[in-house]
């Protein structure tokens, strides 16, 4: 900037401060406007994410896992590691193997996620620690989970959660657990016949 | 300005602009939580609801969205609040750490809403489900439908029909209305009912050999008898034994208090050919000033008192609910409170009634005097407190006047010697003991229950076309061209000595003064006319001519 | 960092000097004051209305049946679309207010005297221009009465003589409000007019650097001082003021008065009261006040008065006794327009 004031003949400190600060004022709010603007064009925002239902924390317990699968067709497992009932007990990482998309599982006895195609070995937190996967340094996809009150949910777009319920494919070591309430949102049970009376 | 002032102010207006800035961010986070759904109307979703809405969000979206458009979110209550249920309750389950029940019932509803709940019991309106063994559903159940399931007789293409449930009509019609009476499945196919459970004080059943029957999912969710549940009919037959349904008028789940002011909210029920009162409501004054004024009339309002929010037209619910500056603004959940004439049975009756609200039926006038509670008159009097923040009293006294000449007209002059005729048939054993199977039974019953209701209606709320050409006219039709014609028949098909006596009842019916015209003819009456007409017309006209003819 | 500057001064042989000599035109003390600092202020605001309705743009689709659907997105559904559409329509009534003022500040100093006609007129041009972009932004929304606002001025345009009825055609693309009509309205409003409004500002800016600012002389000023500032950086200074000035001003009223959105335009129903924006209160008000052809003849005879305003102050001024006379008639004509204005705004019809 030109500056050569007429009437100013004396350079101090404050003078540069000032300087600087209206420089930096200037930017500062401009340029945050100038990022509201820009925003404007990217209109849908960030995928808004929601909680979805997985299963009372009971269904899990410390070694198993479920293999879920999101209304859009993610698959994911959920593991339970620790048995505390909170989030920390529990992983949820994605089940496709990031080397050629097979499917990963959870080994509870070796404390390790699994790619049986070749061998990719997982760590707890899905850290590739063998195998191809071990040697590329890829990991698995994590999803947030939360519990609240007994339950345990997973994160998943609210596109996916207006889709309906996600579903439990297979439960590995673990009993048959209540799941899901059938009736809530489809009761393909018919009625008996309402034209009998007592 | 110095240069070193310019740069200051122009710092302290970049933070300004900061400021402004700041302020946007949080405007726009306000406006993408909402769009997310996440604070549509700053309700406050009560703790113990908060897993309910989260879920149901997804599965429901819709009863989230009305209950929170509700006072109920508003004030707090929760899904939680109506659903609970006692594990000891007969419909109760377990739902994700919850014990609920799907039906809330007035006793539910009374928790909060105590003084309405015991109003509501009293009214006629609780009792809408007797009519589970009445006159009405025998036509339901047998002349409509089948008191038992038959078997189709031939195949309908694209659906396998392997039975037909002959209480469809009941279940879908008169009971959608009236009220069901809640059933859960039993293990043996049967229904567990109110009847089965024999609820105690606090709704528990107390038969528990019955509950040990009742048919539940998976998840312990018990299954209700299809066809009568989803009901919301106002005299449902609870499983705790409470009886009425209180979303039959504050519709779940937003419980508007603006549609249970609405004439059409009524309209449910009230319409159609036995007791068109909605239609008449159109038809007369009241109702068209409401449909011109509708959106003056503060239908929102926390308050909704007539004389002090609005006064522009009466919907229902101003005469027979609503409080009023008269009365103090006192709402009452009784409708019959207000009403001095019942017109529901064949013979209108005087509204006196016990201290069960039941009407007092005796003759004699000491016995009626120990048995009444509250008189028709006070009846009026409540009525009459409505009709005054419009109209004067020797206006409104004068309506009354019309009114009641109305029915008693229609009680003295058809329906009194109609009730006669029957009896006489039937004491005589010109008909059999089933209803509906001779033709006379339709008649009457029309006569009656239909047009002679319309005609008593019609007067009670001012619609004339109802009260005269849908009302007395037809009565007067139907009595004359269909039931003595008809009675007759069946006394000459009789031949004998039973004939005989149910043609002098109708001989010594007809010879009363406002029936003879009809066999002794009323030449007087008709030269009257025709002078009036040709004095009107000149020439009387064909019609007049025609007329002159006589029946 | 010497190389770049270099590799740009061998094709581009401009010198450092040369841009501020360029830019750096000395400004008359009297723009000190902030009355007179008036004129940069529509041109910042411009600028504000061209980066806000680009953006618009990107979303706005100028057909009937998607206008207000689209204008509904940019206001409810994207990021940032509310602040967008307040601070643009915020913009264009600052905006036609700063050059309502500049004007008669102009005219009340008589700048536009010999030798700066032909700028005044111009000016006037920008006027019109800046009044035009109001009307047809305001019409873009497609809500009832920016729908019917478009409308009724359809037909004033329709009611000149000759011309009326083909200038009306070539306005609506037909005899009524059709499915031409809106991408006319957003052509003009997005393309034709800020081109020839920019263009406007280059002749406006130019002429003024070609005679320099008028120079005024106050009697408190001292005498020993220069009579000249410099642009750099002490007016840019001020006009920054300005200019973040408005910034807060339209970021604040964007949040606090937002861009609202009426009922979509019905063609089949007339609201029962009609109003254009603001601005257009003065004319609204003054074509009720006559009938048809001579209402439209009067508006244009007075805007002819206004353009030729310089002329006719010179005749004034050499031929009659009353060398001010303009700044009577000046203050006779802000309080017509005052009048006219509040009286269309609190009357209904």
């Amino acid at each position: 900037m030109a500056g050569s004031g007429v009437d100013e003949p004396r350079r101090d400190v404050l003078d540069t401060l000032s300087k600087w600060g209206l420089a930096a004022g200037l930017v500062a709010a401009y340029g945050t406007f100038a990022a509201f603007l820009g925003r404007f064009l990217f209109p849908a925002g960030p995928p808004a994410k929601g909680w979805m239902y997985v299963a009372p924390l009971k269904h899990l317990s410390v070694g198993d896992s479920v293999l879920f699968r999101t209304p859009g067709g993610a698959t994911v497992n959920i593991a339970r590691q620790q048995p505390e009932d909170e989030e920390g007990a529990f992983i949820a990482l994605s089940s496709t193997c990031p080397h050629l998309g097979c499917q990963v599982h959870w080994e509870g006895q070796n404390n390790r996620f699994f790619c049986p195609c070749h061998n990719g070995v997982f760590s707890p937190d899905g850290k590739g620690i063998g195998g191809p996967p071990g040697d590329a340094g890829q990991s698995l996809p994590r999803y947030p989970l939360k519990v609240d009150a007994g339950l345990l949910y997973i994160e998943v777009s609210t596109e996916e959660l207006a889709m309906g319920p996600g579903k439990i494919l297979e439960d590995q070591e673990s009993p048959p657990g209540p799941g899901h309430d059938p009736c809530l949102f489809v009761c393909p049970a018919p009625f008996a016949d309402p034209g009998r009376r007592a | 300005m110095t240069l070193k002032e310019k740069r200051t102010i122009l710092i302290v207006l970049s933070g300004l602009f900061l400021a402004s800035l700041v302020f946007v961010q949080k405007l726009e986070v306000a406006r993408r939580y909402e769009e997310a759904g996440l604070s549509p109307h700053s309700v406050a979703i009560p703790a113990s609801s908060r897993q309910c809405v989260d879920c149901h969000i997804q599965g429901t979206p819709g009863i989230v969205d009305h209950w929170r458009g509700s006072t109920h979110a508003l004030k707090g209550v929760g899904c939680v609040d109506c659903h609970r249920a006692d594990e000891a309750d007969a419909d109760a389950f377990p739902h994700y750490g919850y014990t609920v029940a799907t039906i809330v019932t007035p006793r539910d509803c009374a928790v909060c809403h105590g003084e309405v709940a015991k109003e509501f019991e009293k009214s006629h309106h609780a009792a809408g489900g007797n009519i589970l063994a009445s006159l009405d559903n025998f036509l339901a159940e047998t002349v409509e439908g089948a008191r038992e399931p038959f078997n189709p007789h031939s195949p309908t293409p694209g659906k396998a029909v392997d039975m037909v449930n002959g209480m469809a009509s009941a279940f879908s019609g008169c009971q959608q209305c009236h009220g069901s009476k809640i059933a859960l499945l039993g293990t043996d196919g049967g229904m567990i009912t109110v009847d089965e459970l024999q609820p105690d004080e606090n709704g528990r059943p107390t038969n528990l050999d019955a509950l040990a029957k009742v048919v539940k999912d998976e998840s312990g969710r018990p299954r209700f008898h299809a066809g009568t549940w989803p009901n919301t009919g106002i005299g449902r037959l609870n499983l705790d034994g409470s009886r009425g349904s209180c979303s039959a008028c504050h519709s779940r789940h937003d419980f508007s208090p603006r549609r249970a002011r609405q004439p059409e909210n009524c309209g449910k029920c009230h319409l159609g050919p036995d007791h068109p009162q909605k239609e008449i409501f159109e038809e007369s004054k009241h109702g068209i000033a409401y449909r011109d004024l509708k959106d003056e009339m503060g239908l929102d309002g926390d308050s909704w008192v007539l004389g002090k929010d609005y006064s522009h037209a009466p919907t229902c619910a101003t005469c027979h609910m609503s409080g009023n500056i008269r009365n103090g603004g006192k709402i009452t959940h009784d409708p019959g409170e207000r009403i001095s004439w019942t017109n529901r049975p064949p013979v209108s009756l005087v509204m006196d009634t016990d201290i069960n609200g039941k009407i007092v039926k005796a003759t004699d006038p000491a016995e009626r005097q120990k048995l009444i509670a509250d008189t028709a008159e006070a009846k009026r009097t409540r009525m009459k407190a409505v009709c005054s923040n419009c109209h004067t009293p020797d206006y409104v006294n004068a309506f009354y006047k019309q009114y009641d000449d109305l029915v008693i007209l229609y009680n003295e002059k058809f329906a009194k010697p109609g009730k006669a005729i029957m009896a006489a048939l039937q004491d005589q054993g010109l008909l059999t003991p089933t209803q509906f199977d001779e033709e006379i039974e339709w008649t009457w019953f029309y006569l009656w229950h239909h047009e002679g209701r319309r005609a008593r209606h019609g007067a009670s709320m001012m619609a004339p076309d109802y009260t005269h050409w849908h009302g007395m006219f037809e009565v007067a039709e139907r009595f004359y061209m269909e039931m003595i014609p008809q009675a007759r028949e069946l006394a000459d098909h009789d031949g004998g000595t039973a004939g005989a006596e149910v043609h002098r009842v109708i001989d010594e019916i007809l010879a009363r003064p406002e029936h003879r015209w009809f066999e002794e003819g009323a030449a007087e009456q008709m030269a009257a006319i025709r002078k009036a007409m040709e004095e009107r017309y000149g020439q009387g006209g064909p019609a007049a001519k025609k007329g002159g003819e006589g029946p | 960092m010497a190389t770049p500057v270099r590799w740009i001064q061998e094709r581009l042989p401009v010198s450092g000097e040369d841009l501020r000599e360029l830019t750096n035109e000395p400004v008359p003390n009297h723009l000190k004051r902030w009355w007179f600092a008036l004129g940069g202020t529509p041109a910042y605001l411009f600028v504000v209305q061209i980066v806000t309705g680009l953006l618009l743009a990107v979303y706005y689709k100028p057909a009937a049946e998607t206008a207000y659907e689209s204008v509904r997105f940019i206001t409810e559904e994207a990021a940032y679309g509310w602040l967008v559409r307040g601070v643009h329509k915020w913009g264009a009534t600052f905006m036609i207010a700063a050059v309502i003022l500049h004007q008669m500040r102009v005219y009340f100093t008589g700048a536009y005297r010999k030798p700066r006609e032909i700028n005044w007129m111009v000016g006037m041009c920008m006027l019109i221009c800046t009044l035009m972009l109001g009307f047809t932004g305001y019409c873009l929304v497609y809500e009832q009465l920016s729908y019917w606002g478009a409308a009724v001025g359809a037909n004033i345009a329709g009611s000149v003589p000759v011309v009326g009825e083909w200038m009306k055609m070539a306005m609506l693309g037909g005899d009524g409000f059709n499915s031409q009509t809106l991408p006319r309205f957003f052509v003009l409003h997005a393309a034709v007019l800020p081109t020839l409004l920019t263009l406007l500002v280059i002749v406006h800016i130019g002429i003024i650097r070609v005679q320099g600012v008028t120079e005024f002389e106050f009697g408190d000023e001292p005498e020993d001082e220069p009579k000249y500032f410099n642009f750099f950086p002490e007016h840019i200074l001020s006009e920054l003021i300005i200019g973040l000035l408005l910034m807060v001003v339209l970021t604040a009223l964007a949040c606090i008065v937002p861009a609202t959105l009426g009922p979509k335009a019905d063609p089949l129903v007339t609201p029962e009261v009609i109003k254009p924006e603001w601005f257009f209160y003065v004319a609204f008000r003054w074509l009720k006040l006559f009938t048809g052809t001579v209402a439209v003849l009067s508006t244009g005879f007075i805007v002819f008065i206004m353009f030729v305003w310089p002329f006719i102050d010179d005749w004034i001024r050499r031929k009659t006794k009353y060398p001010e006379a303009s700044v009577w008639i000046g203050i006779v004509g802000v309080l017509l327009i005052i009048l006219l204005t509040v009286w269309e705004a609190v009357v209904a019809h």
